[in-house]
This record gives structure tokens, sequence and C-alpha cells, in this order.
């Protein structure tokens, strides 16, 4: 019973979410049409009035209506703009959404951070787990330490200087700047490090026989033994940085094309009136949705991969 | 035969050979943790002694001004309740219901997975559009929690102080209202955080052994509360550790609702005015570096220290 009650808590807003944005605004406000709405065809009051006849437009639409005169011409060319503004609702939410602003855009500005950060926070760090794993020399265990010290310092936390280095180097409202803080990940050494104390000795001094460099070893040996932590990694480093808000707010400042979803949907935000409700709904929806469909299709491995840090 | 030779080489001299190869795999780590890491804190410290703007030439030395602004400014004051108010509330409620679901999870079994999806949705959905999914639910006249208030009445919830208000006075503006606005924000981030410890619970009592429980109901431990004292709650002693102070670290975090709700100001009188969003407003919205970059110091240091804490118990109690 009380799962049950908490599920209601949990599903409200998800449920919420998608309910408007497959709802007309009138529906919205009345809080009327269940889950679906009632689909009815809606008219866009923005594109009518976009498209309000003029002089002219009567003048040139009298031909195809004969017979009328100007008032009637304009009443006839009206029914046919608002014929061709009104569609479902959930057409226009979603429609409204991709085009109001660059959410295409946006999204694929996701794809980018995110997959940029993930592969330089690999190439940086897995070389450094195998040395700190396998390989026996002076001072590892300072570094070492020095890894732990860090697992402490939450980068958010840091932000402030870290702004004000970028600012420095030019680089604010740049993709460096979306990245850089991020590709150094001392978590990611810690489980990776944590991951390569398991795996056997002989496979490296096999791999020296060989004649393999230590560098190819990590790519050629160690990578291919390591995807399952990687793997979890990875879904801990996309998730966090596909839905960090605070970072990209404090480094893109007004540049559209460098918007990252969270933002692109703050900016809907900013300048949203009561009618976009839905619209606004629809752009939220956009963006929570692959997360959480990669989520439901692979849950064992998302649950595995967030609780990752809990092994420490 | 010459790929031998610098294996031969290598079985010779492990030494040498490593140190230089591991120095070398090590290095972009490092300079990496230095200039992204270290660095920053340094400079922070440096400049929380000063009055710098970014675009200025130079900076004159305050001394501790800074600091002694954060401890006697009303403003401030009211960033260290808000903060406070939202860690105290939302970490041991968060936990606590992370347990309760862990334990009623982990009880019914194959069942329970489906709430372990449902509960953990909130942890993967990108907060910012959850945070606008929340304000139209809490929207005084069209959102879905009021309405549902107004279902209420005329039943005998009238009865209840709260409802009778609501419904004579209408139910309150939650996010307007300062007496609510900061419990609004800690509802939301217990909302969102409990799924997560839920999951690192459920973890943790997989690896509760079941003997254990054979055991204490040998020893006479027959209700569950007993059993729960007796063997649960010591196993689980390393991860309740651990998720406290994930959580504790994570609420002083919070941002994103608060950006969310209120672009400028932090909530009504300043309710809501947590130290992320002071750091945000001041030293970036306002370009006031020096007071910017002593909260930085502070945060660190709570941070640092509930870090420190957490080391010294995991290492002291919790060893079985």
């Amino acid at each position: 019973m009380v799962l049950i009650l908490g599920t209601i808590i949990v599903l409200a807003p998800f449920y919420m979410m998608v309910s408007y944005s497959l709802k007309s605004p009138g529906e919205i406000a009345r809080g009327e049409g269940g889950f679906f709405g009632r689909q009815e065809m809606m008219i866009d009051p923005r594109c009518v009035a976009l498209r309000q006849p003029g002089r002219s437009d009567i003048e040139a639409g009298s031909a195809r209506f004969p017979g009328q005169d100007d008032g009637g011409v304009q009443a006839a060319l009206l029914a046919e703009t608002e014929a061709d503004c009104s569609m479902r609702p959930v057409v226009f939410n979603y429609s409204k959404a991709f085009t109001e602003a660059p959410l295409i855009r946006y999204l694929l500005n996701g794809v980018i951070v995110t997959m940029s950060i993930f592969l330089i926070q690999i190439v940086v760090a897995l070389p450094a787990a195998y040395a700190l794993a396998k390989l026996k020399f002076w001072g590892r265990d300072a570094v070492f330490g020095l890894v732990l010290f860090c697992l402490l310092i939450p980068v958010h936390a840091i932000a402030l200087p870290l702004y004000i280095g970028l600012a420095k180097l030019g680089l604010t409202n740049t993709y460096a700047a979306l990245v850089v803080p991020w590709t150094i990940s001392v978590f990611g050494i810690f489980l990776m490090r944590q991951f390569f104390m398991t795996v056997p000795d002989d496979l490296i001094d096999a791999a020296r026989m060989d004649g393999m460099s230590e560098l190819a070893i990590v790519w050629r040996v160690m990578l291919p033994t390591a995807i399952p932590a990687l793997l979890a990694f990875a879904i801990f480093s996309v998730v966090a940085h596909w839905n960090d808000y605070f970072w990209p707010r404090i480094v893109v400042t007004g540049n559209r094309d460098l918007f990252t979803p969270p933002l692109g949907l703050r900016e809907f935000k900013g300048d949203g009136d009561g009618s976009f409700f839905g619209p606004m709904m629809a752009t939220a929806t956009v963006i929570v949705t692959p997360l959480i469909v990669a989520f439901l299709l692979a849950q064992r491995r998302f649950i595995e991969g967030i609780t990752l840090s809990g092994m420490k | 035969m010459a790929a031998v030779d610098p294996s031969v080489a290598n079985i010779a001299k492990p030494n040498s050979g490593q140190a230089r190869a591991g120095w070398g795999l090590v290095a972009p780590a490092l300079t990496l943790m230095a200039l992204i890491l270290l660095v920053p804190i340094i400079v922070a410290g440096v400049l929380s002694f000063t009055n710098y703007s970014l675009g200025n030439p130079g900076f004159d030395w305050v001394g501790v001004q800074n600091y002694e602004r954060l401890f006697t400014r009303s403003t401030y004051e009211k960033m260290f309740v808000a903060t406070f108010t939202y860690v105290i509330t939302v970490v041991p409620i968060s936990v606590g219901l992370g347990l309760g679901a862990a334990l009623l999870v982990h009880s019914l079994g194959r069942i329970g997975d489906i709430y372990k999806t449902i509960y953990f949705l909130p942890v993967m959905a990108t907060l910012l559009a959850m945070a606008i999914a929340w304000e139209f639910m809490l929207h005084p006249t069209i959102g879905m929690v009021n309405r549902a208030l107004e279902v209420a009445c005329g039943t005998w919830f009238e009865a209840l102080p709260f409802f009778t208000n609501g419904c004579a006075e209408g139910f309150p503006l939650w996010l307007g209202d300062r007496d609510y606005a900061i419990w609004v924000i800690c509802f939301i981030g217990i909302w969102q955080g409990f799924g997560f410890n839920m999951v690192l619970f459920l973890a943790g009592l997989t690896s509760v052994h079941r003997e254990l429980y054979h055991a204490a109901e040998m020893d006479g431990a027959r209700s569950g509360w007993e059993r729960f004292r007796l063997v649960t709650w010591p196993a689980l002693g390393p991860t309740t550790v651990f998720v406290v102070t994930i959580s504790c670290i994570r609420a002083f975090q919070v941002f994103d609702t608060i950006e969310a709700f209120w672009p400028q100001g932090g909530g009504p009188n300043k309710s809501a005015y947590v130290m992320m969003f002071a750091i945000f407003e001041k030293g970036i919205q306002q370009n006031l570096i020096g007071i910017g970059s002593a909260i930085t110091m502070l945060f660190l240091l709570f941070v640092m220290f509930l870090t420190v804490i957490q080391r010294w118990l995991v290492e002291r109690k919790v060893h079985y």
C-alpha cells in the first residue's frame, strides 16, 4: 500500500508532463480531457495572426471566389487560413517544440558534449588507472593518494574559479568550455583502477613477452577486459552530463548554437506565456525520454552503473 | 629477434622501465587533475581575500572583509538558513525513505522490481525538466496539486485546520509563498533523491547473509523489528554511512530547481537562497568574484568536513 502511494507521487509529474504535452491550451487551463485530451482540432492563434489577409490578398482572392464582395472574400480567406492553421494538439505541441527553438540542434549539442566528455575521460583515465594498478614505480602511492583526495572535490563547487580561468583564456561560449572541466574524472580513474586490480598479472606479462609497449597493453589488452566496468562508467558519465544544468548555465550565455537540452528548455520557459505550456512540456518530454527509454531497456546495467559509486 | 630485446630488457630491469612508463601514463591525468581541480581551489582561496572583478586590470587585498560580510549581512544569514534547512530536511528523510523502500522492495522479491524501476525514474530524469513539471503541478490555479486538494473540500477533510483555511481562503501559492517555498524545494529534492538511496541500500541488503537471520531467529529475535535491529541495521552500517555522506554532498549542491523556479533572487524573500545559487548570483551574474570565492571556500570546507567525518566513521565503527 505504502509502495503504491509512493508510486503515485513519484509518477505524478511524469504523468502530468506527458499528458500536458498532448493537450490543447484550453484543456490544460480548464483541467479537462483526461490523459490524452480530446484531441479536437485546435487553431494556432499565432499562425492565424501571422497570416491575417491584407488588402492585396483580398484582391488576389476575389478571382477565386467570384460573385462575392470584399467582406465575403475576406471571410472565406480567413476560414481557409484557419483550416490551414488548425491541427491536433499533439501535433501542435510537438511541432512547436521543434520549430519554436532549434531543439534538434540542442539535442545534437547534448550528444556532442556528453560523448566528447566521455571519450576524453576514458583516454585520460584508462592509462592512469592501469599505471596505478599494475605498474610499480616510485611515487605511485603519492599519486593514488592525490586521486583519493581529489575524489572529495565536487566540480560544481569550484565552478567559479574554473569560470574565471576559462574567461581569461577567452573560452566561454565554446564547446571547449562545456567539456574541459569534466575531462578529468577522478572517479573514473579510481573505478578503473579497482577493476584493473582484479585482472591477472599473467595476462600483462604475456603481452609484454609479445613485445607490446605499455601503452599498447592499455588499449589492446586492458580495454577489452574492462568493457563491463567501462559500460557502467559510461552510463554514470552520460547521465550526469546530459542532465547537467549548472555548468552549461554558467559558461554558455546567449549563444544559442551551443545550448544543451536543459538550457534550451530553460529558454523556452523564459519566454513562455500561458498558452505555451503544451509545447514546453513537449520539449521536456523530448529531453527526458532518451535516458528514460534507455534506462527501461537496460535497467540492470543502469542501476549497476549508477550504484557503482557506492562500491568504494 | 628484435622484438624480444625490449621485453628482455623489461624483465631484466623492470623498475626503471616501469617507472618511465608509469609516469608517462599517469602524466596527462595528473596534469589535468592539478589544472582543473587543485589550482582552482588555490585561486579561489586567494581571490576570496580580494575585491577582484573580471575585466578589472588589478585588485586590492581586502583581508577577511569578504568572510566578515558572509557572517554579518542578513542576506548571507538567509543563505545559511536556507542551505542548512534543505540539507537537514532532505538528508534524513531521503535516506529514511530510501531505506524503507529498499526493505519493502526487498521483501517483495520479484514484484518489487517494478517498484525499483519506478522509484529510480526521477534519478534518471533531467532535474530541470522535472522541476518545470513540478512548477505546473503546484501552479496555484491550474495545478494538479491544488485541484486535488480542492476536491477534498466539503468532505470530512475540512475538519483539519489546513483544509479549513485552504477551502476558505484558497490553498497555498506554494512557490510564491515564503513559508512554503523552501519546503517545496526540499520535497522535490527528496522526490528526486530517495530512489538513488533505495538502490544503494538494496545493493547493501543483497549482501546480508540469510544465515544471519536464521541465527537471530534461533536466538529469539522473533519480530521483524528485532531482526532488523539485530541483523539488517548493523550489516547496512557501511552502506548507511556512504548514503548519508553522498546525500549530504548532493543536498549541498542543490541549484537546478531553485534557478528554474526563481531565476532572480532565490525565492520569495530569499527563503530558498542556497549556497550554490549564491555563488552563481554573486560570483558570475554580479561579477563579485571576491565574495563568490569566499562562499566557494566555505562550501568546500563543509563538503570536506563531511567526508572527513565519513572516513572517520568508516574506519572506526563499521568493521564487522
